[in-house]
């Protein structure tokens, strides 16, 4: 795995002379933009506070969606920054990966993982990667899924709400292990406290509740199985403790499950990863960072769950 | 007088057969698990001699660990062992195949062997599967001798006779690392 050095080295090199341009662009957009805002809304709303005409403002939000649309939007800025900075880093970090900005893992697989349970209504995905590094193949994106919620009030209005059932980076990969069944590992909200809620959240699943004896994975995690013996062999002592490292690294809540020889690991996210800021320059080594820091995370789980071990039957 | 009785009485006989099903459930599990370990180590057994007519043709020093472990393997498969027994052997078995696998390190010919290489993705298979089934069985154990002890099941245990059962321990000499000339020299 390329380390940050390596990285900044590379930022020193090459990627950053190559980024003038586009971060030109940006500034551009930037620029025109405030020019719109100054030139034609303020003097409206100024207008608007003193005189009251409601026509004036209207008139002005149109001609500043006109002049947004035509002269200050630059259509292909997220589409270049993908491929010359999201698609560089990707390269960089392993040749044999691939990069789709507009792909995204499959609802099929999101619901195979068995980790959320809950019907999906609506999904939508980007930033898929995928490749092979070493012996394990895999592939990751960004992925949302929600369901819907119709109530009708006592006037007959119905209302439709959306709720998310997952939102964050959906990584799936090849295990290096063969098995059949699923095995299910869910963040535990209540702690140990309440050894009988671990019990009851598993109710509605075809799983069962393994209780395993790392202490530390236990706190965090709740793991379900349609068999006792697979769930072990899965979860190796050493798998346990790398997924407990694992989540202390992230900090936010991470799912994994282990479905028919393939590992799947939801970690959730509130913000939109691999987009540009427009407010923040590309020519600067702290910024690229974090996309190189997103992305090497996701890269890495082959590496921190150890999946290019391949001591067993499975090649 | 006689009704508050009667509901108490009802109460007592109510949790005495919940807490003996409970213990019988237990017990089941761990006798479950327990044969998951048994079916885990058949399957290990059925690789021995594989193993060893694999290897015996280049490890010319190991004769003996050989001969020792196919004797384990006719004794393990003989059947009429006890499950103590059984325990025994199995983890006598882990260690000579573990022994045997790091002796190989000494006969690259045979390391690089297709057929071996075959063999220890096979045996590696078979002993975490068995390291798998002895931690459920572990577990179930650990859940029957809690039920066994503690307060107030320990009661309905002890009127029914039920027992509590040995872990699978990790023996001292499989924490520390394995150490080849011992091994074959005992």
């Amino acid at each position: 795995m390329k380390t940050l050095e390596e990285f900044e080295n590379y930022y020193n090199k090459s990627l950053r002379t190559d980024l003038v341009n586009l971060d030109a662009r940006r500034k551009r957009v930037v620029k025109r933009f405030l020019i719109t805002l100054f030139a034609i809304f303020i003097p409206s709303v100024a207008i608007f506070i003193i005189t009251g005409l409601h026509l004036g403002i209207a008139a002005s939000v149109i001609a500043f969606i006109i002049l947004f649309f035509f002269w200050v939007r630059d259509k292909l800025f997220v589409k270049d920054f993908k491929e010359q900075v999201i698609n560089r880093i990707v390269y960089f970090i392993s040749p044999d990966l691939t990069y789709d900005p507009k792909g995204h893992i499959n609802l099929s697989e999101f619901v195979t993982s068995r980790l959320f349970l809950t019907s999906v209504d609506r999904y939508n995905g980007d930033d898929l990667v995928y490749g092979k590094i070493d012996r394990t193949e895999f592939r990751f994106s960004e992925f949302k899924a929600e369901y819907k919620q119709v109530t009708t009030d006592s006037k007959g209005r119905t209302q439709t709400t959306w709720h998310t059932i997952f939102r964050g980076i959906f990584y799936i990969a090849d295990f290096n292990k063969e098995f059949s069944g699923s095995t299910v590992v869910l963040p535990n909200v209540f702690g140990n406290r309440f050894g009988f809620m671990k019990k009851l959240m598993g109710a509605t699943r075809r799983e069962k509740l393994v209780r395993l004896e790392d202490p530390d994975f236990s706190r965090q995690f709740n793991v379900y199985s349609d068999d006792q013996v697979k769930a072990r062999y899965v979860l190796s002592t050493s798998l346990m403790q790398r997924i407990t490292e694992f989540r202390k690294k992230h900090k936010n809540n991470v799912y994994l499950s282990f479905v028919d020889s393939k590992m799947y690991l939801g970690i959730s996210h509130n913000k939109n990863l691999f987009e540009p800021n427009y407010l923040r320059s590309l020519v600067r080594f702290d910024v690229l960072r974090e996309y190189f820091d997103d992305l090497v995370l996701a890269v890495g789980i082959v590496e921190d769950m150890n999946l290019n071990t391949r001591i067993w039957t499975k090649t | 007088m006689l009704i508050p009785v009667l509901i108490i009485a009802g109460v007592l006989l109510l949790w005495l057969a919940l807490s003996y099903n409970s213990l019988v459930s237990k017990r089941n599990a761990a006798d479950k698990a327990f044969a998951s370990i048994d079916a885990m180590a058949k399957k290990r057994y059925d690789l021995i001699p594989n193993l060893v007519s694999t290897v015996q043709n280049y490890m010319k020093h190991e004769k003996e660990t050989l001969t020792q472990i196919t004797e384990m393997r006719a004794r393990a498969t003989s059947g009429n062992i006890s499950e103590e027994e059984k325990i025994d052997l199995d983890q006598k078995v882990s260690r000579a195949v573990s022994g045997i696998m790091v002796a190989v390190e000494n006969y690259p010919d045979l390391k690089a062997s297709t057929n071996f290489m075959q063999l220890q993705g096979a045996l590696n298979e078979v002993e975490e599967q068995l390291s798998a089934a002895r931690r459920f069985f572990n577990a179930a154990v650990t859940d029957l001798n809690n039920a066994v002890q503690m307060f107030p099941t320990n009661i309905v245990a002890s009127m029914f006779n039920f027992k509590t059962r040995k872990l699978f321990e990790i023996t001292e000499q499989e924490r520390q690392n394995v150490d080849v000339k011992t091994l074959f020299s005992s």
